[in-house]
């Protein structure tokens, strides 16, 4: 079985988040990037789907700038057979990214596709959902447990107040949460094979796909930054500064 | 001097402790002075748990003068004070030491960041700021100050400056030492040292600054400090590697800080055993190699610049695999999994902890004298108590190793401890062998004192009372501390 990966390259989750002079977007220069934390979890799955014999090639496809490719090594060095870059400088929006990855799967024919649920620059939390739509392919978001036999993926999800199993019928697309496994470390070794391994560059025009986009962003704001305590002498003071300064009591 | 008692023997009646707290109420304020017992425990227990005994008061300025205000009083009163700062020192010189005899002074109220200077690479601050708090501020403009600890969260730059801290990134940009440019000092009768130059280069006569940096508070009160600034590193990668043993490891080393542009900022040795540990106290953390093996080096390259550190991380992986030094290795693919590598660092410390007592030592060796000496301690104490077991890690990049042992886990409480004592003078007896130290970062506090006195010669002993007496005649700043008091030297029969 061929399984397909989505990786992006995002800010590093550590780094701390600076947004420009102008409000005009984030700082990304000399900032410290890596895979998206979910992606890597889908990576790492895709591999022990591979240790289990279950899956016989893993392809990781990234979407974004030719920087990427570290990504996409990355992957290989944890353990994907090769990857696919499909290089764009666009600031992406996911009904892009899905429309692209739908075309990517239309040419590998992947049974099982491997996103993470989120990517945590902009947090949208849509491009599973779409790419299920655009290629019928069943849906199985937030996956906190996976078993693949038989043709079918039986998923486990995390939703508001419990646990979903649900059993899909391949292929599927699925969405990785964060307790759905702990991804390894790229070893040494690994990382000089995957220099060897095949990775193909594709441009969003090779797919036909128009990638403009159709959101404008205005602003880029840091949040407020939080005010200091204070020690409050009497309940009746408290209760007067929940009052009058909060605002939070009547 | 000679006609004062000595301060030690010196008891401090109630009445002259009554008479400090108030001119203490009356100059610092109802902040500034702690009598409690319940305010004042915290002041009498260190990261490792030693106790010290009840101090006087806890005295807590808000500015020098204030500190040289209390030690004006204590040198006129003939009280002996104890400065402290983070209390994460390791050989209990910052606790109070007999019971009721001492005044603690706490810097924590001095927490200033006082000037950033960007084309100067300096920062003066308050001798109370926190080494994590001024690593975050300086890192907000853009630079690094480089020392890193594990206490860096509770330590401060004064407690930093009187121990001389090492940590994790000598080997690039040197100890506390390197790191000061100037410094503040309230001297032991009162007076204030103010040498709070920011230059990087200066040599008008004496350097009196290195007086006081790893004088572990015996000659003075650090109330400020110039530090020494560097770029903040833009790309960083750390690596674990597996090696066979020590040596290949110690081998590794030189390679790595010539084939990596001396872009090298840390290299740590890390045993098996210690991934055991770290992960024992901190079950989350994960084995980052499929295999295990005998040792690993946890290595950070850095550089503020367009370099490659993946390729050179890579070349010298490859070549050591081809050399033999290396047998596996793990890079971190982002900055959280290079936190994940670190945390194994900082959890094995809580994991050894967690095994109660054991011996912690602090060597300092020739860094080409390291992988025999570790050869030679390990024989030694499999030879002389082969159920102890060896930990030895460390900072060995700058020939620091912290030859750590744990006793025979069935044996009680004191068999443990005459077994330690047993392996420790053994261990201490084998480092001049190798041209050696028995403390390399820690310092000698109250607890290493009687092998330090071992390790002077006569020169050396005479100098360092010469030294203490002239700036404290009266041994009322730390005294006991590194040296004994000299008042009792005659009844001393180490001395
Ligand atoms: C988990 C852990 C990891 C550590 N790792 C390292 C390491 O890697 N490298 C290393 O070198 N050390 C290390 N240490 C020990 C190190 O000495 C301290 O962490 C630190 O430098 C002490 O600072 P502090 O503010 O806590 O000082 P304290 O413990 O409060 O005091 C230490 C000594 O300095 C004196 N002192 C404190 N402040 C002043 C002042 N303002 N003026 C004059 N004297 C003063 C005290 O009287 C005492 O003698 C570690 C400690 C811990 C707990």
């Amino acid at each position: 079985m061929k399984v397909l990966v989505a990786v992006k390259r995002v800010i590093d989750y550590n780094v701390k988040i600076r947004v420009k002079a102008d409000n005009s977007d984030v700082d990304l220069a000399n900032v410290k990037m890596a895979m998206n934390p979910f992606c890597e979890i889908a990576v790492e799955e895709a591999v022990r789907l591979k240790e289990k014999g279950i899956a016989s090639e893993i392809v990781a496809v990234s979407i974004g700038p030719k920087t990427a490719q570290e990504q996409l090594r990355t992957a290989m060095a944890l353990g994907a057979d090769r990857g696919i870059l499909v290089e764009t400088d666009e600031a992406l929006e996911s009904l892009a990214v899905a429309k692209l990855l739908s075309k990517v799967i239309e040419e590998e024919q992947p049974q099982l596709v491997l996103m993470g649920k989120q990517a945590i620059d902009t947090d949208n939390n849509q491009t599973t959902q779409m790419v299920s739509a655009l290629t019928g392919f069943a849906q199985g978001a937030f996956t906190s447990g996976l078993e693949v036999a038989d043709g079918q993926a039986k998923v486990t999800r995390e939703i508001d107040g419990g646990l979903q199993t649900l059993n899909l019928k391949l292929p599927a697309v699925i969405s990785a949460d964060l307790r759905l496994n702990e991804p390894r470390y790229a070893s040494l070794p690994n990382i000089m094979k995957a220099k060897r391994k095949p990775l193909d560059t594709k441009t969003p025009a090779d797919f036909g796909v128009d990638v403009a986009p159709r959101l404008k962003l205005l602003k880029v704001e840091a949040p407020a930054e939080r005010q200091a305590g204070i020690k409050v002498g009497s309940v009746d003071e408290l209760v007067d500064k929940l009052k009058n300064e909060a605002k939070v009591i009547s | 001097m000679a006609s004062t008692p000595p301060a030690h023997h010196r008891t401090i009646a109630a009445s002259q402790q009554a008479e400090l707290v108030a001119f203490l109420q009356d100059t610092l304020g109802p902040k500034g002075v702690l009598t409690e017992k319940n305010d004042t425990a915290r002041y009498c227990i260190d990261w490792a748990g030693t106790t010290g005994a009840t101090p006087l008061a806890v005295a807590r300025p808000a500015n020098t003068e204030e500190v040289a205000a209390v030690v004006r009083y204590c040198h006129q009163a003939q009280i002996p004070i104890v400065p402290q700062g983070g209390g994460s020192g390791l050989v209990a010189g910052a606790l109070p030491d007999a019971q009721k005899a001492e005044l603690v002074l706490s810097l924590e109220r001095m927490q200033r960041i006082r000037h950033l200077d960007p084309l100067n690479f300096s920062v003066s601050v308050d001798a109370g700021c926190v080494l994590q708090t001024l690593k975050d501020a300086v890192e907000a403009e853009d630079f690094t100050f480089p020392l890193a600890l594990g206490a860096q969260g509770s330590c401060q730059i004064g407690g930093n400056i009187a121990t001389n801290a090492g940590g994790l990134n000598v080997l690039r940009y040197g100890m506390m030492r390197a790191l000061v440019l100037g410094i503040e000092v309230v001297l032991p009768d009162g007076r204030i040292l103010n040498d709070m130059k920011a230059l990087h280069k200066n040599n008008t006569g004496y350097d009196l600054k290195q007086w006081f940096i790893g004088a572990e508070g015996t000659l003075g009160i650090v109330t400020g400090a110039v530090l020494k600034l560097s770029p903040k590193p833009t790309s960083t990668r750390t690596a674990m590697m597996a090696c066979s043993d020590v040596t290949a490891a110690m081998r590794l080393y030189a390679q790595a800080r010539r084939s990596c542009c001396d872009l090298l900022s840390a290299f740590e040795l890390i045993p098996r055993r210690c991934i055991e540990l770290a992960i024992e106290a901190s079950p989350e953390l994960s084995d980052p190699l499929d295999t295990p093996y005998p040792v690993y080096v946890l290595m950070e390259l850095s550089a503020s610049g367009p370099v490659s550190l993946d390729s050179m991380i890579e070349g010298l992986f490859e070549a050591g695999l081809t050399d033999g030094l290396l047998l596996d290795g793990v890079l971190a693919s982002s900055d959280t999994q290079a936190n994940q590598l670190w945390m194994i660092r900082e959890a094995m410390l809580e994991g050894q902890q967690l095994h109660g007592l054991h011996l912690r030592t602090d060597i300092g060796l020739p860094i080409s004298a390291l992988s025999d000496f570790h050869q030679q301690a390990s024989a030694m104490v499999h030879a002389h108590s082969p159920e102890s077991e060896v930990i030895a890690y460390g900072h060995v990049g700058d020939g620091n190793l912290h030859f750590n042992i744990l006793p025979p886990p069935q044996l009680n409480e004191d068999e443990k401890a005459a077994v330690l004592h047993n392996l420790e003078m053994r261990l201490f007896a084998l480092v001049p062998q190798f041209n050696g130290s028995i403390s390399a970062e820690h310092g000698i506090g109250r607890l290493k004192q009687a092998p330090f006195l071992e390790t002077l010669d006569e020169t050396e002993r005479q100098l360092m009372q010469q030294l203490k007496l002239l700036l404290d005649p009266d041994e009322l700043m730390c005294p006991g501390r590194i040296l004994p008091r000299q008042s009792q030297r005659s009844s001393d029969s180490v001395f």
